[in-house]
């Protein structure tokens, strides 16, 4: 049957509208690609199934893909005269209750993610029906809230391969109308008017390319839809079409009627083909009734139409290259002009658009270009569907008025990075774009704003990437990306991609040098600056974009050799040894253990971590963020093995032939003196380090005993004082001189220090509370937290009375807490944001509330409240909320303006401690705004020649691997600056490993140190966990995945072990 | 191990396709695209490029030309099987680049061949071709073995994959 009117048109749309809301329950299955991926397919044949044995009178039909594919599959359900719910997450053997709850004219609301009453499909309306009140409406869904669906108009809804449910929208009737005007110069000034720009990526305004088109003279003129979306992380236009196929036909006939074109091709890739199945189903649908073919609808207006698959080549979405393509030769584009407006498709005037173009295109006539032209912002008008995915707790497409903040997308709607991580960056528009770093995700997404910042909209990728990505990592892939798809034809482009590749290779492998970068941003500028196409014009923005944003990442691998994220491996042993401050072995000490080797397993331990029973307590464990094992079930738990083992080799009788190994292992002496002021965590493994280098190493401490804040602000239960002086007499044992009670800037001078001896590290520790700037603090009853922690490790505990407020979320709070308790306080841990937010080890936040602490978020201190005589009765706190993300993805809070007062006898402020600056100052060592001294981030050399500073003083207040980290750089970089060479790494030496691999995991769950009951604890110091037996400590072992077994052919072939 | 014999595409049905595409300029890549799919091996041998010239009148080089310019085209035979890693943007963030890696090594292919865009396996069991994106960036990483599609890959999970597919081709 052809359509030949408007009343055949409707009576199609009667049928369609039949389907559409049958009068008996519809079912429908979100079966595009992604929802196929994820199992509907299966959901379908067994929905299928399950009504076949019901017996149910139910119509159960494909629809596209709404959107959301985090949540699929799919499906949504719609009883007559009711909200058509949609069920997430469904799976084949929920089929049959899903069914019988039809069956008895309901719905399993307990599966059900949101309703929908109305939808707007903007060509016509449909109300669904009101009722499950309990279900939330769609709109008040995160993911979906704020988006406004006008391409994604009916995807998820209708039935992709019935045109007559389309038309039953109200499809092709904007396409009607449009053929009904006099002039079609009416529909060109109507796009005009909505000020519609391309959504391929460059933005060109729609209209005035149409009329181009139309003003071109020629026999023969075509329209063509560029559906090769080649942007790797973009898939919304493969939505479209596998989801609405028929909007875009819809929108290519008004274009061709328009400017006057009688052919179309829709330039397809080959990789999406069920898009393509869809497509070339709803060409036939369309010429079946005439839409497509000869006098359209009664009218002269003809027009065919032609499906052409890309063989995979990124360079086709250029236009020109699109065509040489098409007319069946190698995809290289050429110099413009002429346009393809002038010259295209077999020298005859074309006009190219992309999918998302095409298919706003009916919407503007049906709803007019003024309409669309008040969406979005003034100079980009409408929406954009965004395909968010990468390091995102909700992906899926995104429609969003253009103009929408970034932050709006990536944590409202996406939800943020899922397990808890901090978003670092959002890639936006593919190989083209560039990475936008958090701190700016304020832009708003419009065509201009992107550009500003050196991104661009692109096709509406957006990967987003959290702390575990190298931004160096990620230039490198996308120049890898399109140096391979590089046509050739300019040499820009071909020889220019392949030497910043080169260059970014060697960065990530640890060999590049400071010229490589000054290179590679002059060589990116020039390759934007002469490439002949676009590809070649945009494919340094991830380089320009990243060295812009991300410089010190750069940096970092170039200098320190390190990269961060854990993403350039021939930079590290595993991911843990990486993020691990000291860079533990830990791999190797976890198989050396295993195979019963404790002797070679301690001297390793020892030799990467000259504390390793007190880390082995106290350690934040970064290792555990990053191990493998964590995908399978849980992390291995490393640092309790080291634990384990350091606590076997200083109980027993072991750890004279550890000293043995390593004193084996020392260098002969160099003759040359290093003083280390301050013997704390940093000062002892530099200590540590240096005697093995062979220097004379004396450290000066201004307390009586070695130790820092291990020993006199670490409570005891989590650190017995007794294991840390085993670890301390070990390093003396070493060769390292002690000299107590001397005190930097009283009786201990820098300059006489750095005049005696050959160089001098500094680690004096952050011991100075800082005011934290409330009323009242600075009286008796508020104690800074290791100024009170030192007190009660010295026995002297302070008088705190009945009830305690600790301020603070760092791990000095939870300590201080957490002692408090055992002192048989009352204690109320008050912290300004939100619990995921504080930085102390997680697990002992859940102690210290498991022994009876009470948490009190969002809460800003503001005043001690005092009685008559001056003690202390309470602390005065304004009450916040979480209020707009800052640049660190976190919420800022944001006063409610309530004040709540926190009753109590006693504060203890565990903010701000901050290093004492003075005697620094008096040396000319130059010194921060926040007193921290500063030293460069891989030598700790300071701006004094021979004086080198780490630990808190430098970093401020961190944790004890971080503050031992910059003791052993350091303790390296003054060997460099004394010897003219690098002797860490024949220092630490290697050890044979055997490379054990296996295919299942190894092992079982993860094992855990026994601890103390919580209701043991009270009053007493005793140390909370056991530490592991010695069948949990192998146990655990047995789990490691090996990643620092690099397999290679030659290592399978060989049963070979790694260098 | 000792590659297997190439089958010729047989020349009738080489001709029963050029014949289906009268416009040989603008449908080359079409035609070609069918007789790499006619194919057993899935690619496309000399004999029959030079048979696709001779009929069609088009040049020997611009078929090569086009031939070597689209990565869709495979000069060499494939393997039985394919697994195609996704190599986009959402599954390299999410680590495809070490599972390619640790697929090669499992199938046991010489480092030198990992250069190419696809590598096949000694004995011919399976083809391993990285794809731009699939799409499907919402089960990143992605996998597809034989065009089914696996989600939210893991090392562990493609090694029993690549497993299955050697075992299954193990059996007679």
């Amino acid at each position: 049957m052809k359509l030949l009117d408007l009343d055949s048109l409707s009576d199609i749309r009667k049928i369609g509208m039949g389907k559409l809301l049958p009068g008996k329950p519809r079912i429908g299955v979100g079966l595009g690609t992604c929802g196929i991926g994820n199992g509907a397919q299966a959901v379908f044949a067994a929905l299928e199934r399950a009504i076949g044995a019901a017996g149910l009178d139910a119509m159960l039909v494909p629809v596209g893909c709404f959107g959301f594919c985090a949540a699929e599959p799919l499906v949504s359900v719609h009883l007559p005269g009711r909200p058509l719910v949609l069920l997430d997450r469904v799976r084949p053997e929920e089929a049959p209750d899903i069914v019988a709850a039809i069956a008895a004219h309901t719905i399993p609301e307990s599966r059900a993610l949101c309703r929908i009453e109305d939808w707007d499909h903007f060509t016509s309306q449909t109300h669904f029906g009101r009722g499950f009140p309990q279900i939330p409406l769609w709109r008040d869904i995160p993911f979906f809230h704020g988006q406004k669906k006008i391409v994604l108009r009916n995807c998820g809804l209708i039935n992709p391969s019935d045109i007559e449910e389309y038309i039953a929208i109200g499809g092709y009737h904007a396409f009607y109308h449009a053929l009904q005007k006099p002039n079609p110069l009416e529909i060109i000034e109507e796009v005009k008017r909505s000020k519609l720009r391309g959504r391929g990526g460059a933005g060109y305004p729609t209209g005035t390319k149409w009329a181009l088109l139309q003003k071109a003279e020629a026999d023969i003129k075509y329209v063509i839809c560029n559906a090769d979306e080649g942007d790797p992380g973009a898939y919304m236009n493969r939505n479209e079409i596998e989801s609405d196929p028929h909007m875009l036909l819809e929108g290519m006939l008004i274009g061709a009627f328009a400017t006057g074109a009688t052919e179309g091709i829709v330039y397809l890739r080959a990789e999406y083909p069920l898009a393509v199945e869809r497509l070339r189903r709803a060409v036939d649908e369309a010429r079946a009734l005439g839409l497509i073919g000869a006098n359209i609808l009664g009218t002269r207006f003809c027009f065919e139409m032609k499906l052409v698959e890309g063989a995979g080549a990124f360079v086709c979405g250029e236009e020109t290259a699109m065509i040489a393509s098409l007319e069946g030769r190698a995809g290289r584009p050429r110099p413009r002009p002429p346009f393809p407006a002038q010259r295209g498709l077999w020298g005859k005037p074309t006009n190219i658009n992309n999918v998302e173009t095409w298919c706003n295109i009916p919407v503007i006539i049906a709803r007019g270009g003024a309409w669309f032209a008040e969406i979005g912002t003034s100079n980009s008008s409408g929406t954009k569907v965004f395909s968010l995915v990468g390091k995102i707790k909700n992906t899926g497409l995104v429609e969003m008025p253009l103009g929408s903040p970034l932050k709006r997308i990536v944590y409202d709607i996406g939800g943020g990075a899922p397990s808890g991580k901090r978003v670092k960056a959002v890639q936006t528009g593919g190989p083209s774009g560039g990475c936008i770093p958090a701190s700016l995700f304020d832009t708003p997404v419009d065509y201009e704003a992107l550009a500003g910042i050196g991104a661009i909209m692109g096709s509406g990728g957006m990967v987003v990437m959290d702390e575990d990505n190298c931004m160096v990592d990620v230039a490198r892939y996308f120049v890898e990306f399109t140096h391979a798809e590089s046509c050739g034809k300019c040499i820009p482009c071909r020889v220019d991609l392949d030497q910043a590749l080169r260059m970014l290779n060697r960065i990530t492998a640890g060999q590049a040098t400071d010229q490589d970068l000054v290179d590679l941003e002059e060589l990116s500028q020039m390759i934007k600056e002469c490439s002949l196409c676009g590809l070649g014009q945009t494919a340094p923005n991830p380089v320009l974009t990243t060295l812009r944003h991300f410089r010190h990442e750069y940096e970092e691998h170039l200098r320190a050799k390190r990269c961060r994220a854990g993403i350039c491996e021939q930079m590290f042993l595993s991911p843990c040894e990486n993020s691990c401050p000291l860079h533990m072995r830990i791999p190797w000490f976890l198989q050396l253990l295993k195979e019963g080797r404790l002797e070679d397993a301690a001297e390793l331990v020892w030799l990467d971590n000259p504390l390793p029973a007190s880390t082995g307590r106290i350690c934040q464990h970064p290792c555990e963020n990053q191990c493998r094992r964590a995908g399978v079930d849980d992390a291995v738990n490393m640092r309790e093995v080291h634990r384990y083992i350091s606590d076997v080799v200083l109980e027993g009788d072991m750890l004279d032939g550890v000293l043995a190994r390593l004193l084996a292992r020392k260098l002969p002496a160099t003759g040359r003196r290093v003083a280390v002021v301050g013997a704390g965590p940093s000062g002892l493994a530099a200590a540590f380090y240096l005697a093995l280098f062979g220097h004379a190493v004396t450290v000066y401490e201004s307390r009586e005993e070695a130790g820092g804040m291990l020993r006199y602000a670490l409570p005891e239960y989590r650190l017995p004082k007794a294991m840390l002086a085993k670890e301390i007499r070990a390093i003396e044992r070493l060769g390292v001189a002690f000299e107590f009670n001397r005190t930097l800037g009283s009786n201990l001078s820098l300059d006489a220090l750095a005049a005696d001896v050959d160089a001098v590290f500094l680690a004096i520790g952050t011991w100075k509370g800082h005011a934290a700037g409330i009323t009242g603090e600075d009286a008796p009853g508020v104690w800074h937290a290791i100024g009170f922690l030192e007190q009660v490790v010295r026995a002297k505990p302070p008088e705190m009375g009945r009830a305690v407020v600790v301020v603070g979320g760092g791990n000095a709070a939870i300590d201080s807490a957490r002692t408090c308790l055992r002192l048989g306080c009352e204690v109320t841990i008050v912290y300004r944001r939100d619990r995921r937010d504080m930085p102390a080890i997680s697990a002992e936040v859940d102690d210290a509330l498991r022994e009876g602490a009470r948490l009190e978020l969002f809460y800003t201190p503001l005043r001690v409240v005092r009685e008559a005589d001056g003690r202390v009765a309470g602390l005065e706190c304004l009450r916040t909320k979480p209020g707009d993300y800052d640049a660190s993805g976190r919420r800022t809070p944001v006063s409610t303006n309530e004040k709540v007062i926190f009753p109590c006898n006693s504060i203890i402020m565990a903010v701000g401690e901050r290093p004492d600056a003075a005697p620094l100052r008096q040396s000319a060592i130059q010194v921060r705004e926040n007193d921290t001294a500063a030293a460069d981030y891989v030598t700790y050399q300071t701006n004094r020649p021979k004086v080198y500073a780490g630990g808190d003083l430098v970093t401020g207040a961190s944790n004890v691997s971080s503050t031992m980290a910059t003791g052993k750089a350091a303790a390296a970089a003054i060997d460099r600056q004394l010897m003219h060479q690098d002797r860490m790494s024949a220092l630490l030496g290697t050890f044979e490993i055997a490379p054990e691999l296996s295919v299942d995991p190894p092992g079982g769950p993860r094992n855990e140190s026994a601890h103390l009951p919580a209701d043991a604890r009270r009053g007493s110091f005793a140390e909370v966990a056991a530490g592991f037996t010695p069948d949990q400590a192998i146990a655990e072992c047995v789990r490691c995945l090996r990643c620092d077994v690099k397999e290679t052919c030659a290592a399978h072939a060989a049963g070979g072990h790694r260098a | 191990m000792h590659a297997p014999a190439e089958p010729i595409l047989d020349e009738a049905i080489v001709d029963e396709v050029i014949a289906r595409y009268p416009d040989a300029t603008g449908d080359v890549l079409s035609m070609l695209e069918e007789l790499q799919h006619r194919h057993p091996h899935r690619y496309l041998p000399r004999p029959t490029l030079e048979q696709v010239a001779r009929k069609t009148g088009l040049s020997r080089s611009q078929i090569y030309s086009v031939v070597t310019f689209y990565s869709f085209f495979n000069l060499k035979p494939q393997g039985r099987h394919t697994i195609a890693v996704c190599r986009g943007t959402a599954c390299h963030t999410r680590g495809s680049r070490g599972l390619l890696e640790s697929l090669a090594n499992r199938l046991g292919i010489p480092p030198a061949e990992r250069e190419q865009a696809t590598f096949t396996s000694p004995g011919r069991e399976v083809t391993i071709r990285t794809v731009a994106c699939f799409g499907q960036c919402a089960l990143a990483p992605v996998v597809a073995a034989d065009e089914e599609i696996h989600g939210h890959m893991t090392d562990l999970k493609l090694r029993a994959l690549a497993d299955h597919v050697l075992t299954a081709e193990a059996r007679p």
